[in-house]
């Protein structure tokens, strides 16, 4: 029977994979986020986040209160595209069927034009 | 093992019947497609991403990942929001060839004690490209959509006075207090149904669930549920919180905002706590409570001793319906027993306990992402259960015209949440009658 | 059935051997080094692995962050050779060897995974640079070529083809996963001696008798000479010499699906609108779209613009994603730079200051060739031609030294 303490169900992340990431000095809850795949997947570390931070804490002697949660990213539960694709925000290119205001041109060259060209 | 009261609940709804992984499954139309399998005994929806672990449901409520499946094409859906209707197609995820029965769950005994994927097979350049061929097969939970998706209506806008987020005892609570003082309203709120945890108390819970819900529509508070809020977008529109029900976005402009979002359902750290059957004592409650299902009959409810008063409760109530319930302390226990159903509880003196259902009863982690995208300061606090919403006594965040009631502020259960968020509704009222003047 | 290592969570590593700490502990800086590296992201790592593995281990890396905190860990992880200049080409060319070497060299899974890259033209003016691109590759020895909007849908059957008018498609670019490429680098190069320093920020530098004093937040260190690999922040560490970079942030946007089993091989893109999607080896869907007008920042905060703009462009061209759900959203800064090249070799009034910034968002892929060819530059061997050609004097000499726009900056 493999015998896991699961802390992150969606990434199948144990405490023993905990114990091993910051064993390899990956301490910083960014970095174990990055290391151990927690919070990364379905559930956006709604039932982990929590867990690992104290089990963190735990393990680096670190007072909780020192220690930040990874940032919140959006969306805050998975949203299927085509809500977000209907939303005015989005940006109309010159190909757009219903294209109202726009003529910015060529995408290829927005991220070298220089600043005062933009 | 699963059994519906011969109560009915309420809200049970209209009889029909589903398709869960090729069987039939008789459900009712007011529950989700989770609450029907269980019911007809199927506990495991899905394996799990990495070790091919059999998986079910957890919260009930949406939040974690235990019950995610393939519903009419669509993947990685939670079997917990999705509402039973006539002829629903229910299929498992990554699993070969059936949830039940899965070949790759040989993976998880092969790494017997867990695997650090990123030094694998990295011994020779064959063995390594035979390992991503391998990896990538494996990678991913649902299949692409069969199906193109249906167009979009156009997303909705609503400009208010307050937003409440959270449709629980705090949220409503708050909600009823802005509206009644003539503050234009808008509560959303992401569950199937109104009232947050207070449908997971047993007896009188779904009632004043009920009684808030009515109070706070009475007073004039537009209550969207099944609509969740899906971030706050600082430099969009001045500041825009986009929300979403299964059909349409809506974008909400508030002067002021409101977090009751409560906390979220947490596992305790005992081995094999992901075992199917391996229930959140608040989901178990919810069952009961909340549409007649007794989740186990034999029962073993791991606790932590912060929450121990609180899992009383429902530990009573579970008895009242005629399950067998041992209460352990986390402490006690060795581990769970059991692979794609619990059988038991092995404790660290020795003693072994047969049972068809975990219970575990932990301090919800208070649900602070929204508010933290607002700017709002945070603390991990372990009596809290985690990184808690910092407010001052009159519920006011670090960020301006931000606030947080109930237990997104730490752990307080139902009752005073809802007092919390009467008090801190009050407070917004003020504050807006200030600002008019 | 997978053959592998088995973790031990205990002491009794035995990977440890081959893994040191990701990062130095909490102590001071060396109080002298030979080159300090600024920048702990792939660009500074790479160059510290490869001067380490060539036995130029006298060398210390700052990080302010975490590794993989800025640009390094937050980009879509293509590596690709479709570019406009030869110089690029061949560089990229070189890249993705040293990628497909990776794993087995450094010990560490990236998941590279050659699936191709696809590019969508929409227009008779997309198509002309698309063509005029691939002939250039192809004298290079990339097998680039050009696809009929039926061939396309070949590769991906999801494709919507109204309006798309041609593709070009190179099957042996491909993807990575960003992080352990850092986590590799800093491994390797601190198990040959050299030092990497994370949470680490650099507070002052001044040029000192014998080079410089880098002071920072663990101390000062002496160094002869140093690097440049700051990013998007590499302006500000230009300007504590006195000198001025051409260079200005600007803000990526990126997101992430959930996971869905593999079905996509190749990156996609269309030029129109910038959008780029691959599937990561995790199965998710990552990718990004121009967002034009907006102007220099280092903000990073998630927009519901790019959002919005992304779903709209991926569900016009992938109608079947329609229903997939976004897990993630996030955001890195591009170091831009007037001519689309990077800045690179040292400027004639500061000798020993190396610069190696300026990629406009594909710092990643070029890292691992740039890596090695500083790393032989500095160690001695006559400097590569890049180093004279995308030096920082370029800008200052107006007409004297042109140096060939890149245009091929996606995304």
């Amino acid at each position: 029977m493999a015998r896991k303490i699961v802390l992150c169900r969606c990434e199948d992340v144990t405490l023993g994979d905990l114990e091993h990431c910051v064993a390899r000095g990956y301490r910083d809850i960014e970095e174990v986020k990055r290391y151990t795949g927690f919070g990364t997947g379905p559930c956006q570390g709604k039932e982990c986040l929590a867990a690992v931070a104290l089990q963190l804490a735990r393990q680096t002697g670190a007072a909780p209160s020192k220690i930040a949660p990874f940032t919140s990213r959006p969306p805050l539960s998975p949203t299927p595209l085509r809500l977000l694709a209907a939303d005015p925000a989005a940006h109309r290119f010159p190909d757009d069927p219903d294209d109202t205001d726009d003529t910015d041109g060529d995408a290829l060259d927005a991220a070298a034009a220089a600043p005062e060209e933009r | 093992m699963t059994r519906r009261l011969p109560l009915a609940a309420p809200l049970r709804g209209l009889p029909t019947e589903v398709s869960v992984a090729g069987a039939t499954v008789r459900g009712f139309t007011g529950e989700s497609v989770a609450a029907a399998a269980l019911a007809s005994g199927a506990r495991v929806l899905s394996r799990s991403l990495k070790y091919h672990r059999p998986r079910g449901l957890f919260c009930l409520e949406g939040h974690c990942g235990g019950c995610l499946v393939r519903v009419d094409g669509v993947p990685n859906l939670r079997a917990c929001q999705v509402t039973c209707a006539p002829g629903l197609k229910v299929e498992a995820q990554n699993a070969f060839p059936s949830a039940e029965v899965d070949l790759l769950g040989a993976v998880d005994f092969v790494f017997a004690r867990g695997m650090d994927h990123h030094g694998l097979m990295t011994g020779s350049a064959v063995l390594n490209q035979l390992a991503s061929r391998v990896v990538r097969q494996l990678s991913g939970l649902g299949k692409l959509p069969g199906a193109v998706a249906t167009a979009t209506p156009p997303v909705a806008e609503h400009r208010v006075d307050v937003a409440v987020i959270g449709g629980g005892p705090a949220g409503l609570a708050a909600a009823e207090a802005t509206a009644r003082a003539g503050a234009s309203t808008v509560l959303l709120d992401d569950q199937l149904r109104l009232g947050g945890s207070l449908r997971a108390e047993p007896s009188a819970g779904p009632a004043a669930a009920a009684r808030a819900e009515e109070a706070a529509a009475a007073a004039g508070a537009l209550l969207l549920p099944r609509t969740g809020a899906i971030a706050y977008f600082p430099e969009d529109a001045g500041g825009v919180l986009l929300a979403a029900s299964d059909e349409r976005a809506a974008r909400v402009h508030a002067r002021h905002w409101i977090w009751a979002t409560g906390g979220y359902a947490q596992n305790l750290a005992v081995p094999n706590n992901d075992r199917p059957g391996v229930v959140a004592l608040r989901a178990v409650g919810r069952l009961l409570a909340d549409h007649g299902i007794l989740a186990g009959e034999r029962i073993c409810a791991i606790v932590d001793p912060a929450v121990r008063r609180h899992a009383q409760a429902t530990v009573d109530a579970l008895r009242a319906a005629g399950a067998e319930v041992s209460v352990l302390d986390v402490s006690e226990v060795d581990t769970v027993r059991g692979r794609s159903g619990v059988t038991g509880v092995d404790l660290v003196d020795g003693r072994q306990l047969d049972c068809d259902l975990v219970a575990m009863a932990a301090l919800p982690a208070p649900a602070t992402e929204g508010p933290r995208q607002q700017g709002c300061a945070v603390v991990l606090d372990p009596a809290a259960g985690g990184f808690r919403l910092v407010t001052d006594d009159a519920g006011r965040t670090s960020a301006p015209t931000v606030w947080g009631c109930g237990d997104v502020c730490g752990y307080r259960g139902p009752r005073e949440a809802a007092a919390d968020g009467a008090r801190v509704g009050a407070q917004v009222a003020r504050a807006l009658a200030a600002e008019a003047t | 059935m997978l053959p592998g290592q088995e973790l031990d969570a205990g002491v009794e590593d035995p990977e440890e051997l081959r893994h040191p700490p990701a990062s130095s502990p909490a102590r001071a800086v060396p109080e002298q080094a030979e080159i300090a590296i600024i920048g702990g992201g792939v660009v500074g790592l790479s160059i510290a692995y490869h001067l380490a593995k060539a036995g130029l281990t006298d060398v210390v890396v700052l990080e302010r962050g975490y590794l993989a905190e800025g640009a390094s860990g937050r980009n879509g992880g293509g590596i690709r050779q479709q570019w406009s200049t030869e110089l690029n080409i061949r560089l990229m060319q070189e890249s993705v060897e040293l990628c497909r070497r990776f794993a087995t060299e450094l010990g560490v899974n990236v998941w590279f995974r050659q699936g191709g890259y696809l590019f969508l033209a929409r227009n008779a003016r997309e198509v002309a640079r698309l063509t005029r691109n691939l002939e250039l590759q192809n004298r290079c020895g990339v097998p680039t070529r050009m696809l009929e909007p039926r061939a396309a849908a070949e590769l991906v059957p999801e494709l919507n083809l109204d309006g798309i008018v041609a593709a070009s498609y190179n099957p042996t670019d491909g993807i990575l996963f960003p992080w352990p490429f850092l986590w590799g680098y800093a491994r390797q190069a601190q198990a040959r001696g050299a030092a990497v320093f994370t949470h680490t920020a650099v507070t002052g530098l001044e040029r000192a008798a014998r080079g410089f004093l880098v002071h920072t937040t663990r101390g000062t260190v002496a160094s002869r000479r140093v690097v440049n690999a700051t990013g998007a922040w590499s302006g500000e560490l230009a300007r504590m010499l006195g000198l001025e970079l051409p260079t200005w942030p600007i803000r990526h946007e990126i997101c992430s699906s959930e996971p869905l089993k593999p079905f996509l091989r190749p990156m996609v893109s269309e030029l129109t609108s910038g959008l780029y999607f691959s599937q990561s080896m995790r199965g998710e869907i990552v990718g990004g779209v121009s967002l034009p007008g907006h102007g220099a920042t280092r903000a990073m905060g998630s927009t519901l613009e790019f959002l919005a703009t992304y779903a709209r462009r991926l569900v016009r061209l992938m109608p079947a994603l329609g229903d997939i759900k976004v897990l993630r959203q996030w955001a890195g800064p591009y170091d831009c730079s007037p001519d689309g090249n990077p800045i690179l070799g040292a400027p004639r009034d500061a000798p020993d200051f190396f610069l190696a910034c300026g990629f406009v968002g594909h710092g990643f892929m070029m890292a691992p060739i740039i890596g090695k060819l500083y790393a032989q530059w500095l160690g001695g061997a006559p400097p590569h031609e890049v180093f004279s050609r995308f030096t920082l004097d370029r800008f200052r000499d107006g007409e004297a030294a042109p140096t060939e726009k890149e245009d091929f900056n996606i995304g």
